[in-house]
């Protein structure tokens, strides 16, 4: 009866591993990205240029838009036009966005391209595409729990959860637990 | 001959309407509300449902958690915030018609927070931040957003 357990543990541990290979390399690569968000953006390539043209001689919209191709020699009409100030104008193109200091002629060219495969990759792990991503997600999740309950009954003996597994798992354990109590005013 | 022309109309409508997504909750309300309006009496919608459309002129980098919507008046935005995950707007819609729905939430900051907050999101955006251009307390409208629907 208990190796018949020992063996399904083993066989669900095996096949649910594979199964979920995929999707924890995801997760990892996307967390490590996402983890330092603060140093870099994991979704997106932005390229920040100045350039500088002749100041602004225009006042309203339309002969600010015209002005702006000229100096800028842009054939593309902008899709949108925006100040947020009176001496800024900004002119939005598909992935790239002018933002003009009118008095001085300082231009501002943002360019966005998203890293590919990373960007996928972040989009699933914090769940963008809710719906039944959502569910995949939960089924995943629950996966994990299941592997890493069934992974403590794979072995039997010295290396087993009886043996050194017991005092590994505790220092597993350990870690969030400490983490928590000493720098709990972080959280 | 008749349904020819009205399945013309159709298809032309189709095809020259731009691509539209949707994000978070399904909008409820009926009627709009300019952001002039909202910026002008900020005090009489603090709480309170509105739907606002316009062009977005910002869209936070790293996180998508908020886009900066152009007001119907020059010079004016308006933030729509949501919270971190809950929604993940991309960067490409930058410059896309928005309509939006949220509770518009009115708070006083103070200078020191506001400094902090500024050198804050200058170390995210990888920017440079000058404390010395906060003169003082200022009042931060935006709309805690629940839903939207973006138009290229």
């Amino acid at each position: 009866m208990l190796s018949s357990w020992r063996r399904w543990n083993k066989i669900l541990h095996r096949d649910i591993g594979y199964v979920s290979v995929a999707l924890i390399v995801v997760y990892g690569v996307s967390g490590l990205a996402i983890n330092h968000i603060a140093d870099w953006n994991p979704n997106y390539a932005v390229s920040k240029e100045f350039i500088h043209v002749e100041p602004f001689v225009s006042a309203s919209r339309d002969s600010i838009i015209v002005e702006a191709l000229e100096k800028l020699q842009l054939s593309e009409k902008p899709k949108n036009f925006f100040r947020p100030d009176p001496e800024t104008a900004q002119l939005f193109f598909q992935n790239k966005t002018y933002s003009i200091d009118l008095p001085t002629g300082n231009v501002l060219v943002e360019s966005t391209t998203r890293r590919p495969v990373l960007y996928q990759m972040n989009q699933l792990h914090v769940n963008a595409p809710k719906g039944i991503w959502t569910y995949i997600a939960d089924l995943f999740a629950l996966s994990m729990i299941f592997m890493g309950i069934s992974g403590l009954f794979m072995l039997k003996g010295k290396t087993g959860l009886a043996g050194r597994g017991k005092w590994l798992v505790g220092v597993g354990a350990l870690i969030p637990l400490l983490y928590w109590i000493f720098f709990s005013a972080s959280f | 001959m008749k349904y020819s022309v009205v399945l013309l109309l159709v298809l032309t409508l189709l095809v020259t309407a731009g691509e539209q997504k949707k994000y978070g909750k399904p909008l409820t309300l009926k009627e709009k509300t300019l952001i002039s309006t909202i910026l002008a009496h900020p005090e009489k919608f603090a709480g309170k449902r509105v739907q606002v459309e316009g062009t977005i002129v910002g869209v936070c980098e790293k996180r998508g958690c908020w886009i900066n919507i152009a007001g119907d008046k020059e010079f004016e935005s308006l933030r729509f915030k949501v919270e971190d995950g809950v929604i993940v707007f991309p960067m490409e819609i930058k410059g896309h018609h928005v309509i939006a729905e949220g509770i518009v939430s009115v708070k006083k900051v103070s200078k020191e927070d506001l400094i902090k907050q500024g050198e804050q999101h200058a170390k995210e955006e990888g920017t440079t931040f000058d404390p010395s251009t906060v003169k003082g307390d200022r009042t931060i409208i935006q709309l805690n957003g629940e839903g939207a629907i973006v138009t290229e």
